[in-house]
């Protein structure tokens, strides 16, 4: 079972939606596939339409009162199941605290599915918290959306550092240009300086497109539905850039 | 299996449509599909909980679904279009390890197919999102069935929404049109075409009374071990995989086996002539079943010779000897000869007006003494063998010992089973040394007859480097189990085993 990890300390920069689509596209390729939404919020259950609640909410699952297995709905997609999000996870960190080996909750939570899923998506809350240190150390890969702004060069440093000081091995990270709106002059500008200075940036760009809010409005990931938009395309491409780091 | 149903009357009341409609479900997809079930020929996948199904509709789609044998689905995989079914095609992941590791040197083939009609609701909640689905499958016409099978509708509850799942069976389980189904899809499916899932043996399973007549119990035995023989035949013929051939001669070694103790039983000259047309099929076999082994192995062992590379004019040679041994063997198992061998003999033997002077005299006795006797014939085989022995003293111990075995593993049910069992695993450490000196000594053998035959066709020098490296791997191999053998037969002729031996023959 691998576990893969959106997630970006800035919110708004394309988190869930490469979450939802790379858990679609791992689904189709047959493999079984969970999508954890960790984020209170709740983008990605909206998405995939299951209610947002678990029985105990977080302090439940951590705390071993509900299997976590037992938590999971079936999204209506094949092989994609989904663990929703709860409002409670906004004091996750809260509850983790309260544990022996607090950051390795989530790690030691997942290991209970390791015959159930092939690949297990965390998507998680814009922040960098006790959560967020679990789910580097159970992630085996971050993948890291960036916005083509001038701060995202400091975002990838501060990451790294965030890297450094947590414990255990670290997973491997993909960053990879989101929200690209090559109208733009300075994201245009960014597309060509970003790579030079942080070379490990994936070559792959999810473009800004109306699509990807459709997503909202139809509630389905955007390669279920639009396999042909030049985003799917993207995405896919992302995915298969996910696969070779594997 | 609860929610799985039989449309006892398949009116238009319960089409897709209709049942959409009283449901007030979404009709998901709808059409015809060519369907065909994959496993094993021993069941390797459905004995483990797995239940493998392609899937192909006229479009040209096709995909895998793996259920458990509830009709719960487990996953859905996608497949390339067009050609047969193999489990080759899943997509790599932990499932396509599990199904391929599960089946192991056997072929997952495609052991029943259907094709009909299939149209999936889907239930949704407030939020439009699916919490069941409903399956109508059906009527569908299953290959080499007679009938067509009644339209079913299936159940498949989603992780999560059990509750919802359930509802909606027990609305369907009122409907008048209906009946709770008493055998899953697969199960009807295999049902149809004479298969039933999970039932196979490779060894007979005769429960042998004591006091029955000796020429009767090596009658069922012999009719058992006849009927294994006559099943592989048909996976031997399409090489299917390498097991079916596997079978087969063991099938036929073990009747031998039965033949050669029921001497005094049966009508001698009928004896005579069975056992005597039983080795041919032993011998035409044996090239067949030799390649085979080799070319299993190969892999393996290419690794021994450093450059595996190298080594592809012995694999290309190897293959073509394995294709041309095959195509001599097709020919003996189609021949009328192999077809009267296999048509009911034994009930002949047991019928016989002039069978052996011990027809009559209870098994257990007849029994107790072809044991003893072949107990006998391994000792002193085992008690001759020296340091100075030349491989044949060894390979005629190698027989004599499963002879032995095949005689213990017939005869179990007349035997109290803690010493049998604890007879049987001291033999089998025995034999099991014994096997790996002789696969070694067929495999030198093998390098130096193919050797000679590279060299003839001018082969590169560095495929004859490497066969001499392999040569000298077995070489070595050969001189540390044969190094072993003392220790082995010692530990198998101590007094224990003899004591033990003595009490499971007196266990009855």
């Amino acid at each position: 079972m691998k576990v893969l990890a959106t997630y970006s300390i800035k919110g708004g920069v394309g988190k869930t939606t490469a979450a939802v689509n790379m858990a679609a596209l791992a689904a189709m390729e047959g493999r079984r596939v969970l999508l954890w939404d960790l984020d209170p919020q709740g983008g990605a259950t909206y998405l995939l339409r299951v209610r947002a609640k678990v029985k105990g909410g977080g302090r439940g699952l951590v705390r071993h009162r509900l299997r976590l297995v037992d938590a999971v709905k079936a999204s209506d997609f094949d092989n994609l199941d989904l663990l929703p999000s709860d409002f409670s996870y906004r004091h996750l960190d809260l509850v983790l605290d309260g544990q022996k080996k607090p950051t390795r909750m989530i790690g030691q939570l997942l290991a209970s599915l390791t015959s159930d899923y092939d690949v297990v998506i965390l998507d998680c809350p814009p922040s960098v918290s006790l959560v967020t240190e679990n789910v580097v150390r159970a992630a085996d890969l971050l993948l890291v959306p960036l916005l083509p702004a001038p701060l995202s060069v400091r975002t990838m440093d501060q990451l790294d550092s965030f890297l450094e000081t947590t414990k255990g091995k670290p997973p491997a990270v993909l960053a990879f240009l989101s929200m690209v709106d090559r109208r733009r002059g300075l994201h245009r500008r960014l597309v060509d300086e970003l790579p030079r200075e942080r070379p490990d940036l994936v070559d792959v760009m999810i473009p800004v497109a109306s699509a990807v809010e459709q997503m909202g409005v139809r509630r389905a990931p955007l390669v279920t539905w639009s396999p042909a938009n030049p985003v799917s395309q993207a995405f896919a491409q992302l995915w298969q850039a996910v696969i070779r780091r594997w | 299996m609860l929610s799985e149903f039989v449309v006892v009357d398949d009116a238009d009341v319960l089409s897709v449509d209709a049942l959409g409609e009283a449901l007030s479900a979404r009709v998901e997809s709808r059409g015809t599909e060519r369907r065909g079930w994959l496993d094993t020929f021993d069941w390797r996948l459905y004995r483990a909980g797995l239940v493998l199904e392609h899937r192909a509709s006229p479009s040209g789609r096709s995909g895998f679904v793996l259920s458990d044998p509830e009709g719960r689905r487990l996953a859905q995989l996608p497949a390339p279009a067009g050609g047969i079914p193999s489990v080759d095609d899943l997509p790599a992941g932990q499932l396509k390890e599990r199904v391929v590791g599960l089946a192991g040197l056997r072929t997952a083939f495609v052991r029943a197919s259907a094709e009909g009609p299939v149209g999936v609701l889907a239930l949704l909640d407030a939020e439009e999102k699916t919490v069941a689905r409903v399956a109508v499958d059906g009527p569908l016409v299953v290959a080499g069935g007679a009938e067509p099978l009644p339209v079913r509708v299936r159940v498949e509850a989603l992780r999560g929404y059990g509750k919802d799942a359930r509802r909606v069976a027990k609305r369907i389980a009122t409907s008048p049109q209906v009946r709770l189904a008493d055998e899953t899809l697969f199960e009807a499916i295999c049902s149809a075409k004479g298969l039933r899932p999970g039932v196979y043996r490779s060894k007979p399973q005769v429960r042998l009374d004591p006091a029955m007549p000796a020429g009767r119990a090596f009658g069922a035995l012999l009719d058992e071990l006849v009927g294994i023989a006559r099943v592989n035949v048909d996976g031997t013929l399409r090489q299917i995989d390498t097991e079916f051939l596997h079978d087969l001669r063991i099938a036929v070694r073990s009747s031998r086996a039965v033949l050669k103790v029921a001497k005094g039983v049966f009508d001698e000259p009928s004896r005579s002539l069975h056992a005597a047309e039983l080795k041919w099929i032993g011998d035409v076999t044996t090239p067949s079943r030799d390649f085979d082994v080799y070319l299993l192995e190969f892999d393996d062992l290419v690794d021994h010779a450093m450059d595996p590379e190298a080594m592809r004019p012995f694999r290309t040679l190897l293959r073509r000897q394995c294709r041309n041994a095959h195509t001599g063997l097709n020919r003996a198992l189609r021949s009328k000869r192999f077809a009267r061998i296999l048509d009911g003999w034994p009930d002949e033997l047991v019928a016989s007006e002039d069978p052996g002077p011990e027809a009559d005299v209870p098994i257990v006795r007849v029994g107790g003494d072809r044991l003893r006797y072949a107990w006998r014939q391994v000792r002193r085989r085992g008690n001759a063998v020296t340091d100075g022995s030349p491989p044949d003293a060894l390979h005629d111990l190698r027989k004599r010992c499963k002879e032995l075995r095949y005689l213990l593993e017939h005869l179990a049910s007349l035997y109290e089973k803690r010493a049998h069992k604890e007879i049987v695993d001291e033999l089998r450490q025995l034999q099991n040394n014994l096997g790996e000196y002789q696969d070694a000594e067929n495999q030198r053998r093998l390098i130096l007859r193919y050797a000679e035959e590279l060299i003839a066709q001018n082969a590169p020098a560095k495929t004859l480097v490497g066969m001499g490296r392999l040569d000298h791997y077995f070489e070595h191999r050969q001189a540390a189990v044969r190094a072993q053998f003392a220790d082995h037969w010692t530990r198998f002729d101590r007094k224990h085993n003899r004591r033990v031996f003595a009490t499971m023959l007196e266990s009855r």
